[in-house]
Formats: structure tokens, C-alpha cells, sequence
């Protein structure tokens, strides 16, 4: 039992410290004196451009995230759940709706880690750590970046949905083209 | 039997005035806890990020869009080749909304942009 408890205590041991080595020389590129120097300069400037990129931002993901949405609950769930009602095979629709309820988590997720980045960016003070507000300013582009992939995501899930409903009606033509009301 | 009677009644004040204290003491602390819970939940929940009442984001508050806009695709009926065309018609429509240009490009907080890069190398 102490066997255990000594190796699980140095396994932990282990990857804090694996952890918390210092890996800033691939993580952040050289920042040159006069690049320093000029983000000292237009430190004001560059805050508020930032801050209103931020502030226009918010707006852009309240609408994304509203629409992204209305397209599963008032037209994905809708047919999925009037396909059902018919008694079609609906299991490839609710795949590709449980996915994309997937890809809208992420998307939510990946812009709160973006927005409280670039937060903590428009409050630093580039005067006094310049080379910090550089690396900030690089960590804020990767999060802005994961928003992205996850638009990307989220609509290349719109897209095999669409591909889904064609496929559905060519496979199920003659039933579509004879049916009775229910 | 007058000096008892005093102390007494002081005891009772002291009592009075030491639970009016602890009243009011606990329900500062418990307002406090009450307080921290709430702005923790708002803020790891991602409510924060849709309020655009914060400080900053009011001038932007117009460029929000009703959701009452978004057309419903009717939740019952039959289904038939007309329906499916439907379908088809009004995904294309709300979609094409939010796939029709780019978000969130990574470039506009580029180094060149912001006008932090290095300078370019001169011979």
C-alpha cells in the first residue's frame, strides 16, 4: 500500500514538474528591442484597437451563437422530429444533430477562453510588459483562431445535414411521391 | 431587588444589541456568498460573453439582431417531396446568413496588423 501511495505521489511529482518547464523559447517568438520600444509607444493605440475588435466581437458571436441555434432547435430538431412522427429512419439525422449540438458547445466554449483572453489583454499595461502583452496578444490570435476552426466545424456539420436531406429523398422517392396524410 | 432588576434589563439590552449585530453581520456575509456564487455562475457559464450591457459593449448593443426574424420549419404534418423541398428552401435561406462570410479570422490580431512585428530585415 505505501509501495503505491510512494509511486502514485512520484508519478505526480513527475508531471508537475515536466509541466511547469519552462517551454517560452517555442512558445514565444523573439521580441526585438525595437519592436519593445514600440509597442511602448502605441501602447495606447494598440489598446484601442484591440478593444474595439473586442467590443465588435460581441455583437458578431451574440448573433452566430443565436442563429447557430435557431438552425438546430426551429429546423434541425423540427424535421428530425416530424421525420420520426412518419415513421422514416431518422437515425443519421440525429447523429449529425447530436454532433452539431456537440459543435455548438465547443464553439460557446472555445469563444468564452477567446473573450476572456482578449479581456485580460485590453487590461494589461503594455507600457510596463511589453514582451508579456506580445505573448498575450499571440495566445489571444490561437483562441481566436480555435473560434474559427469551430465555425468551421460548425458548418461543415450544416453542410452533411444538407447532404443528409438529399440523400434521404432520392432514397426515399416513391414513398415521398405516394404518400397519404397522416 | 432594584439593582437586580437593572442588571437584568442591562443583560436583555446587551443581548439585543449583540443579536441586532449578529443579524445584521450574517446577513452581510451571506449576501456576500449569495453575491460571489451568482457572479461565479455568470461568469463560467458564458452568460457574460451574450451581455452586452457590460461596460464597452453598449455601443454595439443595435448590431444585435432579433431571433424573431428566423423562420420556424413547421414541427408537424405530413411529409412528402413538397415538404423536404421546403425544408431544403428554408435551410439554404437561414443558413446561408451565417455561412455567407467569414468570422473570427485570426489575421486582424496579426502582429503586422496591430503594428507590434518585427520590422522587415533591410540590406
Amino acid at each position: 500500500m505505501k509501495f503505491v501511495l510512494a509511486v502514485l505521489l512520484a508519478a505526480i511529482a513527475t508531471a508537475g514538474a515536466l509541466s511547469s518547464l519552462p517551454t517560452s523559447a517555442q512558445e514565444s517568438p523573439t521580441v526585438t528591442d525595437e519592436q519593445i520600444a514600440h509597442i511602448k509607444n502605441a501602447c495606447p493605440a494598440i489598446i484601442a484597437t484591440l478593444s474595439q475588435i473586442h467590443a465588435n466581437d460581441a455583437p458578431v458571436y451574440v448573433n452566430r451563437n443565436q442563429a447557430y441555434f435557431s438552425i438546430s432547435d426551429k429546423l434541425i430538431a423540427r424535421l428530425n422530429g416530424r421525420l420520426a412522427v412518419n415513421r422514416f429512419d431518422t437515425s443519421t439525422f440525429v447523429r449529425i444533430s447530436n454532433e452539431y449540438a456537440a459543435a455548438l458547445t465547443q464553439f460557446r466554449a472555445a469563444y468564452k477562453r477567446y473573450d476572456d483572453s482578449m479581456s485580460d489583454l485590453v487590461r494589461m499595461n503594455c507600457v510596463r510588459q511589453p514582451v508579456g502583452f506580445y505573448d498575450k496578444v499571440a495566445e489571444t490570435r490561437e483562441l481566436r483562431a480555435g473560434v474559427q476552426q469551430s465555425i468551421k466545424k460548425l458548418h461543415g456539420k450544416i453542410d452533411e445535414y444538407r447532404s443528409a436531406v438529399g440523400t434521404f429523398q432520392e432514397q426515399n422517392e416513391s414513398r415521398l411521391k405516394g404518400v397519404t396524410n397522416d | 431587588m432594584t439593582e437586580d432588576a437593572t442588571a437584568v434589563t442591562e443583560h436583555k439590552k446587551h443581548w439585543f444589541q449583540a443579536r441586532i449585530v449578529l443579524f445584521v453581520g450574517s446577513s452581510i456575509v451571506i449576501a456576500l456568498v449569495l453575491v460571489s456564487v451568482s457572479m461565479a455562475l455568470y461568469a463560467s457559464s458564458g452568460a457574460a460573453q451574450l451581455d452586452l450591457s457590460r461596460p464597452g459593449f453598449q455601443a454595439v448593443q443595435s448590431q444585435v439582431e432579433r431571433s424573431s426574424t428566423f423562420k420556424s420549419f413547421p414541427a408537424s404534418g405530413k411529409v412528402d417531396n413538397e415538404t423536404i423541398e421546403q425544408f431544403k428552401a428554408l435551410y439554404e435561406e437561414q443558413v446561408k446568413q451565417v455561412t455567407a462570410n467569414d468570422a473570427f479570422n485570426p489575421s486582424v490580431l496579426d502582429e503586422h496588423t496591430l503594428g507590434i512585428g518585427a520590422p522587415a530585415a533591410t540590406e
